[in-house]
């Protein structure tokens, strides 16, 4: 029997967000949850967040952002991703997220959308029904 | 048949904590035996006296309230500037000013970086023309601006255009009040800016600081700062010992330049209001006591202002939460009373809906009323020091001020606070804390009342649900796009070569080592930008103009680059 892959994460920022403590928050708490976890770090393009993704191999992209500007950042990825022909990669976003703009994330096929405060353990539940 | 009871639990709601926010352990109860080392005079003092310990004034309070602020920047300049009326009118005293994230990283609107934050936090302010537009009709003397900005590039900069309006309305440069945050320290370790490395972020600190204390003496041209330290995972420990470190080590550097304490003059550090309330009060106690001794053994003041400490704060938006947002009003009001009872000189709370979006005006009135309420119905501002003597307080403030040695000698022994940062140590020890809290948190030993504890069933309410949506929402596309039309066409609008000569003057004054304080304010006339400012200063140290290094540099900029050879 094949031994079962780790689930792969990526974790970025993108933009001149300075708003960090989520995205550290979340890489201890996947790691702790036994996933291959790889955070970006802040001040990212789009373009390098998808080549980090496909570089890295991972089967979830997770987003964060506290500026409100996650519409903007998801599209702009999932076009980047689109380029490199990657687009089966999922996307999670997280942080400062308004009920509209989950809606137009989710139409996007961006899920979660978590805001700040959310239980660690349903993003984590979240992440490996994505993969799954 | 019987009807089934509900059962009750005593112990419902119960204690888990037996030790502050920052991990120090309490009894149950305080008594003049935990106090009995300490003496009046030398670790209290009258308020007005050194060390300070009981506040700066001896009338504290009752001579002058403390300022009241609260950073004001939305998406444009026009609206930041209604907004600040408004407040004004309301009992702000206080004008904070900050830009939006891409500026506050060290480039323009126009930057590729730039778009997917553009005017998120703040005003997109590239150059004077914005500065004169958000500013416009407000005074320039007789109030106190503060720049809370994160990069080093943004404070010589932003300080600059405060100086190039004032000449420009031929108002008298020496009446320009407040402070630039301006901490090396706190821009690497929090932000990772990318402007400067800290080697000429350092630089740029002192260029700025050394001109001000020439030119314009009453504003306080560096404030360590606490908050960002803090809120990024900072117990109130480290801190308090951060600010001291950072302040002493530029006080020295400043001693290079020939600059005394006594020439600098009063210190002010930015601290944070965090929600445990005697820790909080305590805390900036200790940090008037503690930096007046500093000041006077270790870089040997002479004069009474320069053993004192003015603390602004900034109350925790980390401690805001979305969930039941109507719970922050009793945080902010807490944390609010602590500063009071702490004896701050200048204050900025945070607002009930922080935690969802921009606040709204509505919430920062509330923010001011509190203020209000507490001076005038709630009679606390008439006593200073009011909580002085109680047994628990100045244990705690003694306690702290041990712990905050140790943290210091620390500090000592491992290169000073810039080798900690460059050896990534402080990043190490703030992870450590902030893990140690998110733990304590998910194993149910700190509550955090609406998220992990108390949560309620069912829907949050209609007043929690009209919280959620009033906040501030950033801008659309169509308007990021208006702004990079705009910087663009004012780029192409400018004098050229006047810009270009400004700009090399810049380029050398760096290469040189001069002072580039100056020429930067005669660039800021001619339209140079920020983004430029940042990046001509960086190829004077002959590292890449673009921090990102996304874009060429500018044909201008490589002109007189090349000219200067």
């Amino acid at each position: 029997m094949k031994e079962e892959r780790k689930i792969r994460v990526l974790i970025a920022k993108v933009g001149c967000d300075i708003h960090e403590r989520g995205a550290l928050t979340l890489l201890h708490r996947f790691r702790d949850a036994g996933m291959e976890v790889i955070y970006t770090g802040r001040y990212q393009s789009p373009e390098g967040v998808a080549n980090a993704a496909v570089a890295e191999d991972v089967d979830v992209i997770a987003l964060s952002d506290h500026t409100g500007s996650m519409r903007i950042i998801a599209a702009a990825v999932l076009e980047a991703l689109e380029r490199l022909e990657a687009t089966d990669i999922h996307i999670l976003a997280g942080g400062l997220i308004s009920p509209e703009d989950a809606e137009v994330l989710e139409g996007m096929g961006v899920s979660g959308n978590y805001g700040p405060g959310t239980p660690l353990d349903l993003i984590v539940d979240h992440v490996r029904r994505l993969v799954k | 048949m019987r009807e089934k009871t509900i059962s009750l639990d005593r112990k419902f709601g119960h204690m888990v904590r037996t030790a502050t926010q920052s991990h120090i352990d309490l009894k149950s109860c305080y008594t003049p035996k935990d106090c009995e080392q300490l003496s009046y005079e030398a670790d209290l003092g009258d308020p007005g006296e050194y060390p300070f310990t009981r506040g700066l004034y001896p009338d504290m309070y009752r001579d002058r309230l403390w300022l009241k602020s609260f950073i004001v920047s939305y998406s444009t300049p026009e609206e930041t500037n209604a907004a600040f009326r408004q407040y004004i009118a309301n009992g702000m005293t206080d004008l904070r000013l900050l830009a939006d994230l891409p500026t506050q990283s060290g480039i323009d609107p126009d930057h590729p970086s730039a778009w997917n934050s553009m005017m998120c936090g703040g005003v997109a302010t590239y150059a004077l023309n914005v500065y004169e537009k958000m500013l416009q009709g407000l005074p320039l003397e007789n109030v106190v601006y503060e720049l809370a900005h994160c990069g080093i590039s943004n404070f010589i900069y932003f300080y600059s255009l405060l100086v190039t309006l004032m000449e420009n309305r031929g108002l008298d440069v020496t009446q320009l009040r407040g402070n630039s945050i301006n901490d090396p320290v706190r821009a690497k370790l929090v932000y990772a800016c990318p402007d400067f490395p800290t080697h000429i972020a350092r630089r740029v600190c002192l260029d700025h600081i050394e001109y001000s204390v020439r030119h314009t003496p009453k504003w306080r041209p560096f404030a360590p700062n606490g908050v960002d330290p803090c809120q990024a995972g900072m117990d109130a420990v480290r801190e308090l010992g951060g600010c001291l470190a950072v302040g002493t080590a530029i006080c020295q550097d400043l001693l290079e330049r020939g600059i005394s304490v006594d020439d600098y003059g009063a210190m002010v550090f930015s601290l944070d209001a965090e929600s445990d309330f005697f820790e909080t009060i305590a805390k900036f106690r200790a940090a008037r006591k503690m930096w007046a001794k500093i000041a006077r053994e270790k870089l040997g003041a002479k004069t009474k202002r320069a053993t004192q400490l003015k603390i602004g704060i900034r109350t925790s938006g980390l401690s805001l939460q979305s969930q039941k947002p109507l719970n922050n009003a009793a945080r902010v009001t807490l944390q609010i009373l602590s500063c009071i009872l702490g004896g701050v000189n200048s204050l900025d709370a945070s607002s009930i809906d922080e935690a969802v979006g921009l606040p709204s005006y509505e919430a920062r009135l509330f923010n001011l009323d509190t203020q209000h309420i507490i001076t005038h119905e709630a009679n606390v501002p008439l006593v200073a020091d009011p909580l002085g003597g109680s047994y628990y307080l100045e244990w705690l403030t003694s306690k702290l001020e041990k712990e905050v040695n140790r943290y210091l000698d620390e500090v000592e022994a491992r290169g000073g606070i810039f080798a900690c940062l460059e050896s990534g140590w402080l990043n190490e020890v703030m992870e450590a804390n902030r893990l140690k809290v998110q733990r304590e948190k998910a194993e149910g030993k700190r509550l955090i009342v609406g998220v992990n504890a108390f949560q309620g069933e069912g829907e949050e309410g209609p007043i929690n649900k009209a919280i959620q949506d009033v906040a501030y929402k950033v801008p659309s596309v169509a308007l990021r796009e208006e702004r990079v039309r705009e910087v663009k066409e004012f780029k192409e609008s400018r004098n050229q070569q006047a810009l270009k000569r400004s700009l090399k003057e810049i380029y050398r004054a760096t290469k040189e080592g001069r002072n580039v304080t100056r020429p930067i304010i005669e660039a800021a006339k001619t339209g140079a930008t920020l983004g430029e400012v940042t990046g001509v200063i960086r190829l004077g140290y002959g590292i890449p103009y673009d921090p990102f290094e996304q874009i060429e540099t500018p044909a201008l900029v490589g002109q007189l680059v090349k000219e200067s050879e």
